[in-house]
């Protein structure tokens, strides 16, 4: 007969083991007390760790994560289990599983209270308070697969990009300068050589563009503060002529500072 | 006042109020004509009747206080109604933490940690989230950890005038054990 490949991994290899869940290595712990019907106050401590033990290699080897804290109590069980094989030798150090009881009586109180809760809960839970219930928001909208179509698909992505773009407006973008002081500045004085005269407003009305404007004017105040170019102006808001300063100026001096940043437009 | 007047008006109290009512405060609404006692006493009788088949609100007292909520055989038909498909369920982790807070309340996490015998803070967030516990400072101890106690809306939920009206579980493990005895 041939077997199916597919299915031999899935024969449980070994006893099969119940394996419900546990709310930590106290929870596990009083499950086995329970199964085997003995006393929480006389713990039979081999048989208890044994079956602990093979508890634990089962959630290994269905590959769940064993937390830390069942590994700890693992090692109490087997030092409460070498403690009690070995002949005692002070007979009044008590009982080593008292410890151990107090933590499982304390837990078994909280495991009691809890399934008190748990029976209320469930009858609680039906009984609606005056007014919209305050977590009705809060369930997600349970859509049907057939429903999501691609028109509905993209409609939401529609959504989700509108909503992004109304959350995060554009950044301002930085242009990069297209007029610079320096070149103006260049331009400025060279005119100046050959013209002699620059009458500076008329020649700002012929830039439309103001940032171009805005070069020339700074490129203008530079060339008077390094005292290469001379400004005059007659009356109040008439003419403003540019002339030649008393001092000349070499290609280097065009070039842009290091250290003393003049701001371009 | 007289007495219709009196059931009247708790009604459209409750009817109003947006969380649970004391009788105290319907009383301080007529001008004290009505005593404390009374309006108490009121309340206990239209509860009583409320009870009865045939009628979709019932008077509660929990949190201090009375409201109006729904008898629970109508959850099925609510649910439909307002488009819920199931409750959120609290897990059984969720609900051991729960049990501790209200039982030991004011309680830290690490406390709660030594007596379950397992990490809760994850649990304890969630029940934070649904308001269920609330931060009540912190222990001063080593570390500071955060006090939890439980709220209004963990009495509402589960039907409490107060915490302490919670079954006591030392006699619940006793009677249990006297039973295995």
């Amino acid at each position: 007969m041939e077997v199916n490949p597919d299915l031999v991994d899935f024969i449980p290899i070994g006893p099969p083991v119940e394996l419900p869940f546990f709310c930590g290595p106290l929870d596990l712990l009083l499950h086995l007390i329970r199964k085997n019907e003995v006393s929480i106050y006389d713990i039979p401590i081999v048989t208890i760790c044994d079956q602990y033990n093979e508890h634990i290699r089962a959630m290994q080897e269905l590959d769940l994560e064993v937390a830390g804290e069942f590994l700890w109590m693992a090692a109490w069980l087997l030092q409460l289990k070498s403690k009690l094989l070995l002949p005692r030798a002070v007979e009044e150090e008590g009982d080593p599983r008292e410890e151990l009881v107090e933590r499982l009586l304390a837990y078994r109180r909280v495991k009691e209270l809890a399934s008190i809760l748990h029976d209320k809960d469930l009858v609680r839970q039906c009984i609606w308070p005056a007014g919209v219930r305050p977590d009705i928001g809060d369930e997600e909208v349970e859509l049907d697969w057939e429903e999501v179509d691609l028109q509905l698909l993209a409609e939401t992505y529609l959504d989700v990009m509108q909503s992004f773009a109304a959350a995060h407006p554009p950044p301002l973008e930085v242009l990069p300068l297209r007029y610079t002081v320096q070149d103006k500045m260049r331009e400025i004085y060279h005119r100046i050589l050959s013209d002699n005269l620059i009458p500076l407003m008329r020649h700002l009305n012929r830039r439309p563009d103001p940032e171009e404007a805005v070069a020339l004017i700074v490129a203008t105040l530079e060339l008077v503060r390094l005292g290469a170019v001379r400004a005059e102006q007659r009356d109040p808001f008439t003419e403003i002529y540019l002339r030649k300063g008393e001092r000349a100026l070499d290609e280097t001096e065009f070039q842009e500072p290091e250290d003393e940043v003049v701001d371009g437009p | 006042m007289d007495r219709d007047t009196l059931n009247a008006l708790i009604e459209a109290v409750v009817l109003t109020a947006r969380g649970p009512v004391d009788a105290d405060s319907i009383s301080l609404a007529t001008d004290r004509e009505v005593g404390e006692g009374a309006v108490e006493e009121t309340l206990k009788e239209m509860s009583a009747q409320w009870e009865e088949a045939g009628r979709g609100i019932r008077l509660e007292r929990s949190a201090g206080g009375w409201r109006c909520i729904t008898p629970a055989q109508l959850d099925h038909y609510l649910r439909i109604f307002h488009g819920i498909s199931s409750h959120q369920k609290l897990s059984q982790a969720a609900l051991e933490v729960l049990a501790l807070v209200a039982h030991r309340q004011p309680v830290t996490l690490p406390e709660i940690n030594f007596i379950r015998g397992t990490n809760s803070s994850a649990v304890t967030r969630t029940l934070l989230e649904r308001r269920l516990v609330r931060l009540a400072g912190r222990k001063k101890v080593v570390g500071k950890p955060f006090l939890y106690r439980t709220t209004k809306e963990f009495l509402l939920h589960f039907g409490l005038d107060r915490a302490e009206d919670l079954p006591d579980p030392e006699e619940l493990v006793e009677a249990e054990t006297a039973s295995d005895a």
